[in-house]
């Protein structure tokens, strides 16, 4: 391709074949030279080739992608608890054991198993009510009174002046503290399953036995108001013209939904419409609101407390003697507001009962007034099942595993131990049904419940014993104590059955991870040359694998009936495809090298990972995961300010150093963005909010956006100037495009707190408007727009003709020849800047769904992914595993930096209404995705760029570099995965395991996934359009 | 750091470096295996009182490490321009001294260097490793009086002697930095006693709940036990190799 002219030294290979061609094409340009039709069928040839390799490249990622579903479905499905949902509904003439001999009336009109007390009730749930918040507060050293103080005493000042006509007791839920899950447990009076807490987006109708069921089919009519959530557990059960149902989701709105319930729930109480309704169920969900959006501590609590306070006081003077009010919390907040979580903060919810009848009573004088923490006489939230049922008369259902509240039934006076004993005798012989029904449908041998068989027994004993005569009350005592013993020990049992696992999937689908990881491992870092050849080979040989195992799977699941057909297909598939690529390893031994890495970096890529796998076996590691990744990325940019040290080239050990300085300061700056988990207290304070117990910015903050807008388009143009790649299509998009849309998401940060803090009243409707519009031109602008310029623009050259007299500058490429010289700017890194348009697109969508001190952090972390650009190319480091790691470390470091931790609460769900005023699927779930792990893809789009920066545009397997440091990079996440699997599988008995292990292992899966995700259609997908738009210019041969 | 003109310098100057040896007499040969049982004793003997209350402690403890390490250089280790180091002295002229004699070496030739090396791993090495440890995630508004003194104690420890041997010139620093001489028993020490602090930061979040994990000790720590292990491996079993990064 030389025309013969000697190249000046400093010129490579590639700039003198650039030269040649560029000789070329003006000579082509000037007619000199027709475009040899050769060249041109090579070159589509050349194309049709990029584009089968790059298709059969994402088809061998998807297909690893694929292994890791399986393998996290496998795991998941037998780790998360499981619990046979039983069909059995109890009936009001079936009760569970022979009645007592003084009531035999079986009916709903007196009350099916004993005797009701209340025709009707009213039972109203204030989302997220605290114990705290209803108890008067009690200062310890000075401390002051917190907003959520002494707001809502009605509850607290009824049930000390009128012991017997109210209660008011600490309510614990069952974690997980979602309303979802706790709606079900309030209703069926059993145990939550884990599972179930992601299905929080869509509920789904609750088939087994449970309270409203119960009413219903007694033809009792139900009225619904507030949070829809409702509806969507029992559709069809509430009376329709009276029921109104809200939008639960919106957490930005405080006071629809209780305006809603307040307006409809007072009407009904008048004397002439309460012969309408028999139950009503109102479910107020200010206060949660009000936690979400301002945390607990803040003016707006105090004022929704205050709300509620009024409500009460207003419904206990419309409330007719056969009317019972219950109000109770569903779950509680922790300091921030959010819930979702087992903290005590969370678990302690409130319960209170009222009536106008003299009925409740205490078994103790010292019991009068309600106790002053929740720690004092807690009641599970799972016993008002029970309660409720026994009191209005109804059957208890079928799965209630729960205990009648004792204020309830206790009688005046505090001493009616008979009532006690027999409305426990009855929740106790359902408790011993469910479990005789359970163990028989589950197959489960009676040794199992031999500690709560024995105690049934004892208390039966104890009961037959009572015969008739005349009974002391302390014989009464002690058999209500027994009924309680038999139940308390079944629910331990319980808790410790469907906490069981079924270790064999858990064990497969560890197999299934640990298979794909090797196969990983060997694709990204055993194999020598281009992987571009041999992807063909794997993916047929991954795929006939894959076939091979379904037939095998499904074949042996219908012939073996012991081996469950999912598991055994599920199973099959993945060890197929791994022994398909295995096989096609083998098939090309030759080009296997030994993934030992045989350099500092290698090793340094190792420790980091390792390190952190193996510190995720301890809580304390785990829980501190966000320093340790600080000083991890520390060490490693000191690693890379000692090797630019060591360069010879002064250029590039001043570039090299300055980058790795930065990289260092800007981690460091990065890491001063926190938000606490709870374990982390008292050595960590959050700062990612106004203060510790909000959930809004603080007004300093919402100028971090701006500050991001100004500034960060100029540093990103500042790595493309290196180069002279400013050029073209950049100049528009960063100047442009990408400054207007960063400035609107800081205007949206702004209308959204103005909007928040009620800056303007009365033009709320107004900023709401005009801020989701904002959102959505901002998304268009980086996606929409963002895109059509990926895939549209030209690689970022301009060529400069100056006259042949003036000297030529030295490091770009010249033509020349005749009286005029050609140089390429923006030659030296044509593949970087073009494709790295894709990362600042993604930074400005990820930017527009981060709180206004996220946006800064993904600033800080775009402008260090730049810098580790510089690093790795100064220091010559493309070819190692250590940028691709990085990154992950890098992009697992700003989850935490960006507001996160592995904790359900920490889950900012109202990111999903940033463009949205509702839910939209799918994209209201993929809002919270970008939100959640925005740092994580950050840095998977950026994998690519490792490999392309300041690549000469014609350097053979490039996609092949792409392939391997994608790969790299995924074995990182990949690697993190299987280890927090493990561990939760391994200390599955472990006390931590839903505060920490199962968390992070949920965590370390769904990232693995998105990363997968992103990394495969975003990253290597964007690599397409990038390589096609290069090679427009450059050619394919 | 660099420009051009140290790359176009470079071919013509600097042998290859040499690992340092200590002083060829039995005294020296015989404290340099007794001082790293001295430094590790006196942190043991303090250890209790700097849990207790780092602060103070940590300070008081400078004073003794200071006498030990000064003593250690001038007892042990070739001052920076003596023959022991095949640096060049910054000007080419001035002639070389013939190896001092016993007597001459006294407080002139050793105990001057000593107390200037002490100086400046204090004034200049101190801030450079408190920036760092900040860096790596020290506590950035509080603690700052532990950090300081903790970075006092790394340098005294890893930079002192470092500055003892080789001076303060900077293309030797470099080298330093980059991790290109040749392993020797202070250059080990170095290494050992960053590679320890930087492990002493292992067992701080543990939930042990031990008095110990308070911030700095165990830093420190690492950095005495890094100290004494580096020194001896160093001095001994990887004496003369060279760090390769690729």
């Amino acid at each position: 391709m030389d025309n013969g002219e000697p190249s000046p030294s400093f010129e490579g290979l590639a700039a003198a074949f650039a030269k040649a061609k560029a000789e070329k094409e003006r000579e082509e340009a000037q007619g000199l030279r027709a475009r040899t039709g050769d060249a041109a069928i090579a070159n589509k040839q050349g194309e049709l080739r990029f584009k089968t390799s790059h298709g059969l490249l994402v088809a061998f990622f998807t297909w690893i992608l694929v292994l890791h579903v399986l393998g996290i479905y496998l795991f998941t499905s037998g780790f998360l608890l499981t619990r046979l949902v039983l069909e059995q509904k109890s009936e009001c003439s079936v009760p569970p054991i022979d009645l007592t001999n003084s009531y035999i009336s079986s009916s709903s009109q007196r009350g099916c198993w004993h005797p009701k007390s209340f025709e009707k009730a009213i039972v109203i749930i204030v989302d997220a009510l605290r114990y705290d918040f209803t108890v008067p507060f009690q200062a310890e050293d000075n401390e002051k009174p917190r907003h959520f103080h002494n707001a809502i005493p009605v509850l607290y000042e009824t049930a000390v002046k009128n012991p017997n006509n109210a209660f008011l007791l600490p309510f614990i839920a069952d974690p997980p503290t979602t309303t979802l899950q706790r709606l079900k447990g309030l209703t069926t009076g059993t145990l939550p399953t884990f599972v179930d807490a992601g299905s929080n987006f869509a509920g789904t109708a609750i088939d087994e036995d449970n309270l409203v069921a119960q009413l219903r089919n007694a033809s009792k009519r139900i009225v619904h108001l507030g949070d829809d959530t409702w509806h969507a557990l029992f559709p069809g059960y509430f009376e329709p013209n009276l029921t109104h149902a809200y939008d639960s989701f919106n957490v930005w709105d405080l006071h629809t939904v209780d305006n809603g319930v307040t307006d409809h729930i007072f009407p009904l109480l008048h004397p002439s419409n309460t012969s309408k309704w028999d139950v009503i169920f109102g479910h107020y969900l200010g206060v949660d609101h009000a936690g979400h959006r301002y945390g607990p501590d803040h003016p707006a609590m105090t004022a929704k407390l205050n709300q509620m306070d009024g409500i009460f006081r207003k419904m206990i003077d419309q409330l007719d003697e056969t009317t019972l009010l219950v109000v109770m919390g569903d779950h509680g907040m922790d300091a921030k507001g959010d819930h979702g979580g087992e903290s005590d903060d969370e678990i302690q919810a409130a319960l209170w009962m009222y009536s106008k009848q003299k009925l409740f009573g205490r078994s103790s004088p010292s019991y009068q007034a309600p106790p002053s923490t929740a720690r004092e006489r807690p009641v599970a939230q799972i016993d008002l099942v029970p309660t409720l049922s026994l009191l209005l008369g109804m059957p208890i259902p079928f799965n209630n595993l729960g205990a009648p509240i004792e204020e309830a039934f206790i009688g005046t006076n505090g001493q009616d131990y008979e009532n006690l004993a027999i409305v426990h005798r009855l929740a106790a012989a359902q408790i011993h049904r469910y479990q005789h029904e359970y163990a028989q449908a589950r197959g489960l041998d009676e040794n199992a419940r031999a500690s709560s068989l024995s105690l049934w027994t004892a208390a039966n004993d104890k009961w037959n014993t009572l015969g008739g005569k005349k009974v002391s009350l302390d014989q009464w005592k002690d058999a209500f104590t027994s009924y309680v013993a038999y139940q308390s020990e079944t629910l331990s049992i319980c808790r410790a059955l469907w906490a069981r696992f079924d270790v064999s999937r858990m064990m497969h689908g560890i197999v299934i991870l640990a298979g794909t990881l090797v196969i990983l491992a060997i694709y990204a870092r055993g194999l020598q040359g281009d992987r571009i050849e041999l992807t063909p080979t794997l993916l047929s040989r991954g795929i006939i694998g894959t076939t091979l195992g379904v037939i095998a799977g499904t074949g042996l699941g219908i012939v073996v009936p012991s081996f469950p057909l999912e598991h055994t297909m599920i199973f099959c598939t993945a060890v197929g495809g791994a022994a398909g690529i295995g096989t096609a390893f083998r098939y090309v031994r030759r080009r296997i090298i030994s993934p030992v890495p045989n350099s500092i970096w290698g090793w340094i890529s190792i420790v980091f990972t390792m390190a952190l796998s193996v510190g995720f076996a301890s809580n304390s590691f785990t829980i501190w995961e966000d320093e340790i990744l600080l000083h991890f990325l520390s060490s490693f940019a000191v690693l890379t300010l000692i090797s630019s040290f060591r360069q010879k080239d002064a250029i590039d050990r001043a570039l090299g150093c300055y980058h790795s300085v930065l990289f260092i300061i800007l981690t460091r700056v990065a890491s001063l963005s926190r938000l606490c988990r709870e374990e982390q207290m008292p050595y960590c304070k959050s700062t990612y909010y106004a203060s510790a117990t909000s959930s809004t910015s603080a007004t300093w903050q919402l100028g971090i956006p701006f500050v991001i807008a100004f500034t960060l388009p100029n540093l990103i143009r500042s790595y493309y100037k290196g180069t002279r790649s400013y050029q073209g299509s950049a100049i528009l998009w960063l100047d442009f495009a990408l400054r207007f849309g960063l400035l609107l998401s800081a205007a949206y940060w702004t209308l959204d707190a103005a909007d928040d803090g009620d800056w303007y009243p009365g033009y709320g409707e107004i900023l709401k408007t005009i801020k989701t519009i904002v959102a959505q031109i901002t998304f268009a602008i980086a996606l929409a727009f963002g895109y059509s310029t990926f895939s549209w623009a030209k690689p970022l050259l301009n060529i400069e003709t100056t006259s042949n007299n003036t000297k030529g500058s030295a490091e770009q490429v010249v033509a020349d020849g005749g009286t005029s010289q050609i140089t390429i700017l923006g030659y030296a890194n044509v593949h970087g800047s073009r494709y790295s348009l894709l990362i600042t697109m993604w930074l400005l969508a990820i930017t527009l769904v981060q709180k206004p001190m996220g946006a800064g952090v993904i600033g800080l972390a775009a402008w260090q992914i730049f810098s580790l650009f510089e690093i790795l190319d100064t220091n010559k480091l493309s070819d190692t595993p250590v940028g691709p790691v990085v990154l992950g470390l890098l992009g697992s470091f700003h989850f935490f930096k960006t507001g996160h931790q592995a904790t359900l609460s920490s889950i900012q769900w109202e990111s999903a209404f940033i463009p949205l005023r509702t839910i939209k699927y799918p994209w209201s779930p993929l809002l919270v995705i970008l939100n959640t792990f925005g740092a994580q893809i950050l840095c998977a789009i950026a994998v690519p760029t490792l490999v392309l920066w300041k690549q000469p545009p014609k350097k053979k397997g490039l996609l092949g570099d792409v392939a391997k440091a994608m790969g790299t990079h995924l074995l990182f996440y990949a690697v993190i995965n299987l280890a927090t699997t493990m561990w939760a599988g391994h200390l599955r008995r472990h006390l931590m395991l839903y505060r920490i292990f199962s968390p992070r292992f949920m965590a370390g899966a769904v990232v693995l996934l998105v990363v997968d995700v992103v990394g495969i259609f975003i990253a290597i997908g964007g690599t397409r359009l990038s390589f096609l738009s290069v090679a427009g210019v450059f050619g394919w041969t | 750091m660099s420009s051009t003109t140290t790359i176009t310098k470079a071919p013509k100057t600097r042998p290859p470096a040499a690992p340092i040896n200590i002083l060829d007499n039995d005294t020296a040969k015989l404290y340099t295996h007794i001082h790293p049982i001295l430094v590790l004793s006196l942190y043991a003997f303090q250890f209790k009182s700097i849990v207790a209350d780092p602060v103070p402690a940590l300070l008081r403890t400078l004073i003794p490490l200071s006498v030990l390490q000064i003593a250690y250089v001038a007892i042990c280790l070739p001052p920076t321009g003596s023959n022991a180091t095949p640096v060049a002295p910054p000007k080419p002229g001035q002639k070389k001294k013939p190896v001092p004699g016993k007597l001459e070496s006294g407080i002139q030739g050793k105990i001057i260097p000593a107390f200037l090396s002490l100086l400046l791993s204090t004034l200049a090495a101190t801030p450079v490793l408190t920036i760092t440890l900040i860096l790596f995630g020290a506590p950035i508004a509080t603690h700052h009086a532990h950090t300081l003194l903790c970075a006092a104690h790394i340098s005294l420890l890893a930079t002192l002697p470092l500055i003892y041997v080789h001076g303060v010139e900077g293309e030797k620093w470099r080298e330093i930095v980059a991790l290109l001489l040749p392993i020797d028993e202070v250059y080990g020490a170095m290494i050992g006693a960053v590679l320890g602090a930087w492990l002493g930061a292992v067992p701080i979040p543990l939930d042990w709940d031990r008095e110990w994990q308070k911030w700095p000790v165990t830093i420190v720590t690492g950095a005495y036990t890094g100290f004494a292990v580096g020194k001896l491996v160093g001095g001994t079993l990887l004496k003369g190799k060279k760090i390769s990064f690729e």
